[in-house]
Formats: structure tokens, C-alpha cells, sequence
């Protein structure tokens, strides 16, 4: 009778161990959730590790709102954003803003000093001159006019009330080439704020990672060839991230030929004419803001002059020159690798 | 004689007690087994090449891309005609501006996005803008 009973108390503990087991495969089984949405004119992906669906479906829509919100802040085209507003003022009057267009003016200024204006976000009166899909070349004369009112350091930020100032007449802010970035930060601020440990936002090409993988691995991150013939080889290189930021500027985004020459929208301030040293360049920093306006920065100076700005930063890049070859900087070894196909 | 018969009986009883038990185990780990291979198979086995349509963000139409289909999907800028054949897809007709879309011409892996009317067309084993299965975004 003893020994039955024993005999019992084994099974028994073996069921329940056994049904332990399988309950903490369904509760504590960590997946990825991932979902798109079309905000700030491109689309958004963000990925999150969790160990429930509603936990992270709650998070990244939370994430989806914040970046939705700002990109209502600081759209260029929008008549109602605070940037159109900041712009119809130039000349005349400051305009007070929301602190998170504070936060990036404030960011966009500091990349363009430090990068010696090779990044400006107040190229807008030269870059309006362009147009990508109508391959219009606009004339000498009239880059030329125009690019007098290219200068950052117009831009006026008052911390303390809050406000932007253009100093010269039809000046035009555009952070068009830092926001994106930003946005991958805001996202990100967000799904932490709502729990998740790991995850990664990209915001068209400009990716922020936190935490790892589900399997505990670093996420990985493709390069996009500059100069893809077919569907295999849209991959150039690859590299592993974990709590860094990646941002890629490249010739192949928006562009047009005239007489074999390319022609494309990452314009040098200095010159109101395409940079022609780089195919492309990916930046990797610790903010996605810092790694979307300075892959900009450094395409516009080239690969000596931007490796050196990359190093004096601290910051880690891929660049692709006009000869196809690959530039990366020290820090990368290890986490970077060339596709066979290249 | 009666009483021994009693006893085996008893006996029996409780042996029956216990091969339930036994048998509820193996009733589990059956369970355990099969509910895990849907898991299984849903990560580990490659799954059928197909086409999903997102509008707006949202997965509309999910197409096997082996049959051959013309798709209308209703957008902002009026009709788009998404073509499925011979294992590839395009976007057959669209009305947006630039008609980017439409010059991307046949794909057979990777995505055609068309931003003015916001529609996205993923070509894949389910990975969707994924072009390596090891790859999780791309910068560029």
C-alpha cells in the first residue's frame, strides 16, 4: 500500500514538472513581434522581443504615435508643421516651438559645426532648385544666388523661451536629413518606456537597435550595394549591433543622368553641387540622430576628410567610395563583413 | 476463496488507478509533442513562396506566387493593378505621380513600394523585406 503510494507521489510530481515545463515554454518564450506603418512619408518597422503579443503590439503602437506626433512637428511640406512656420517667419520673427523641435534643431546645429557645415540643414533654398524625378538641373546663377542663404549658424535657438529664429529672408529649415533618425530614437525612448528589453526600429533606412536578438545574439543589420545590377547582390556587407544606431547616405537614392554623369540629391553646401566622392556611406552611433546627420557630414567630405571626422567623434562608418571600394574604420572589426558576391 | 477473489480485485482496481495515471502522462507528452510540432513547423520549415499586399501598413492579400493573378487593390490614387505570373510580380498599372512603382518592373524576391498610394508588395518565403533569412533590417 506504501510503496503505491509512493509510487503515486513519483507520477504525480513527473505530471506536474511536465506540465511546469510546457507552461513556461507558452508564457516565457520570448518572439519577435513586428509591424510596419507609413509615417513621415516612408515606412516604419519596428521589431520588438517580448514574451507577449499584447505586450508588444501596446508598445509599438505606442512607439508608432510618438513618431507620427513629431513627424507632424517637423514635415517640411506641411504648411501646419512648426518647421513651415519657423521658415514663413525667416527674416521676421522667432517662432516658439515644442521642445522636440528644439531637441533636433539643437542636434542639427551641432552636427553641421561639427562637421564644419559639410552637413546644413538650411541647404532648403539650393536644394528646392533640384528636381530628382523631373531630372531638372537648375543653373549655375541661380545655385549660386541662392546658396548665400545656406548658412547654420542663422539659425537662432533660444533654449530659455523656447524658440527658433532664421536671421535672413527665405531662408528654409529642413531637417530632412537628421529626422529620421531622430524618429528611431523617440521610437525606441518608447518601447522601453513601455517595457521592451530589445527590439529594432527602422525608419525607411535608419536603424536603431537595443537589447538582442530572441536567440541572444546581436541583430543583424545588411548594407545595401550602391550599385545593385540584380536581386542577388542587394546586399554589400552586413554588420552586428547591439544598442547602436545606423544610418546610410548614398548617391542612389533620388537621381538622374545627364551625358553619363549622376546626378543626385546629396548636395554640398559649399558648392550647391552633388558630392562626388562616395557612393555611400553608413555611419554607426550610439544616437540614431547623430548617425543619420553625420552619414550625410561625411558623404559630402569624402572618405579621407569624413574617416577623419569619424574617428575625432568616436563613431564607426562604412564608406563605399567612387571607385567602389570599402572604407571602415578599425572599430568595426569584428562585427562587419563583406557579402562573397563582392 | 471469496475473500482472495476480493483482494485481487481491489488489487486491480488500483493498478487500473495507477495505468490511468500513467496513461494521462502519455496523454500529455502526446500533447506536448503535437502542440509543440505546429511550433516547429511553422519556424523551422521554409514557407510556400507567396506575395502579400500591405495597404496602409496593414497586410491586405496574401497571393501564392505560383498562380498566375491580376490583383485590382483600391489606393489613394485610384485603382492599382498588381500582376502576378510565372513567379514573378509587379505593379502593373498605377496612377500615383512618379510611377515608381510601375518602372520597378518584375520581382521575384524582395519588396515594390509605392509610397504616394501606400501600398506594399512583399515577394518571399514570408520574410517579407528581408532579403538574407539571417538579416533583420537594411540600412540604405
Amino acid at each position: 500500500m506504501n510503496k503505491l503510494k509512493g509510487n503515486r507521489k513519483i507520477y504525480i510530481t513527473a505530471l506536474l514538472l511536465c506540465m511546469a515545463l510546457f507552461a513556461s515554454c507558452v508564457a516565457e518564450k520570448q518572439s519577435m513581434y513586428k509591424k510596419s506603418r507609413m509615417l513621415m512619408d516612408t515606412f516604419v518597422t519596428i521589431t520588438v522581443v517580448s514574451g507577449s503579443a499584447d505586450e508588444a503590439d501596446e508598445a509599438i503602437e505606442k512607439a508608432f504615435s510618438a513618431v507620427e506626433r513629431f513627424g507632424g512637428l517637423i514635415n517640411f511640406f506641411s504648411d501646419k508643421s512648426e518647421i513651415a512656420e519657423i521658415n514663413r517667419k525667416a527674416g521676421r520673427s522667432e517662432v516658439k516651438v515644442s521642445p522636440a523641435t528644439i531637441d533636433i534643431v539643437e542636434r542639427a546645429v551641432y552636427v553641421a559645426a561639427k562637421s564644419g557645415g559639410a552637413f546644413d540643414p538650411t541647404i532648403g533654398p539650393v536644394s528646392k532648385l533640384w528636381d530628382f524625378t523631373k531630372k531638372k538641373k537648375p543653373s549655375g546663377v541661380r545655385i549660386r544666388n541662392n546658396l548665400r542663404l545656406v548658412n547654420y549658424k542663422n539659425i537662432i535657438i533660444d533654449r530659455d523661451k523656447q524658440t527658433v529664429f532664421l536671421k535672413e529672408k527665405d531662408m528654409l529649415l529642413d531637417l530632412g536629413g537628421i529626422a529620421k533618425g531622430y524618429a528611431a530614437d523617440l521610437a525606441v525612448i518608447n518601447l522601453q518606456r513601455h517595457g521592451i528589453k530589445s527590439g529594432l526600429v527602422a525608419v525607411a533606412g535608419d536603424i536603431r537597435a537595443f537589447g538582442s536578438r530572441p536567440d541572444g545574439g546581436e541583430w543583424k543589420i545588411g548594407v545595401k550595394n550602391p550599385r545593385q545590377k540584380n536581386g542577388s547582390d542587394e546586399i554589400i556587407a552586413r554588420i552586428s549591433l547591439s544598442n547602436k544606431a545606423v544610418s546610410t547616405s548614398g548617391d542612389y537614392e533620388r537621381y538622374f543622368f545627364i551625358n553619363g554623369r549622376r546626378f543626385h540629391h546629396l548636395l554640398d553646401p559649399k558648392t550647391g553641387y552633388p558630392a562626388e566622392c562616395c557612393r555611400s556611406v553608413s555611419m554607426i552611433a550610439d544616437e540614431g540622430v547623430f548617425a543619420d546627420g553625420f552619414s550625410t557630414a561625411v558623404f559630402i567630405l569624402g572618405p579621407e576628410k569624413g574617416l577623419e571626422l569619424v574617428q575625432a567623434l568616436g563613431m564607426d562608418a562604412i564608406i563605399i567610395d567612387n571607385n567602389g571600394k570599402i572604407h571602415a574604420t578599425p572599430g568595426l572589426e569584428g562585427r562587419f563583413e563583406i557579402e562573397e558576391n563582392h | 476463496m471469496r475473500r482472495r477473489a476480493l483482494k485481487e480485485d481491489l488489487r486491480l482496481k488500483k493498478i487500473i488507478k495507477n495505468i490511468r495515471l500513467a496513461d494521462w502522462m502519455l496523454f500529455l507528452v502526446l500533447l506536448v509533442v503535437s502542440v509543440a510540432g505546429i511550433f516547429i513547423t511553422k519556424e523551422a520549415l521554409p514557407r510556400g513562396t507567396d506575395v502579400t499586399i500591405e495597404i496602409n501598413g496593414e497586410p491586405a492579400y496574401t497571393f501564392p506566387l505560383n498562380v498566375d493573378r491580376m490583383i485590382p487593390v483600391s489606393s489613394s490614387y485610384g485603382e492599382t493593378l498588381v500582376e502576378i505570373k510565372e513567379g514573378r510580380v509587379r505593379i502593373r498599372e498605377a496612377h500615383c505621380p512618379n510611377r515608381i512603382c510601375v518602372k520597378q518592373g518584375w520581382v521575384s524576391k524582395g519588396v515594390i513600394i509605392c509610397l504616394p498610394n501606400k501600398i506594399l508588395v512583399i515577394v518571399g518565403s514570408g520574410g517579407g523585406d528581408k532579403p538574407g533569412k539571417d538579416i533583420d533590417a537594411v540600412t540604405g
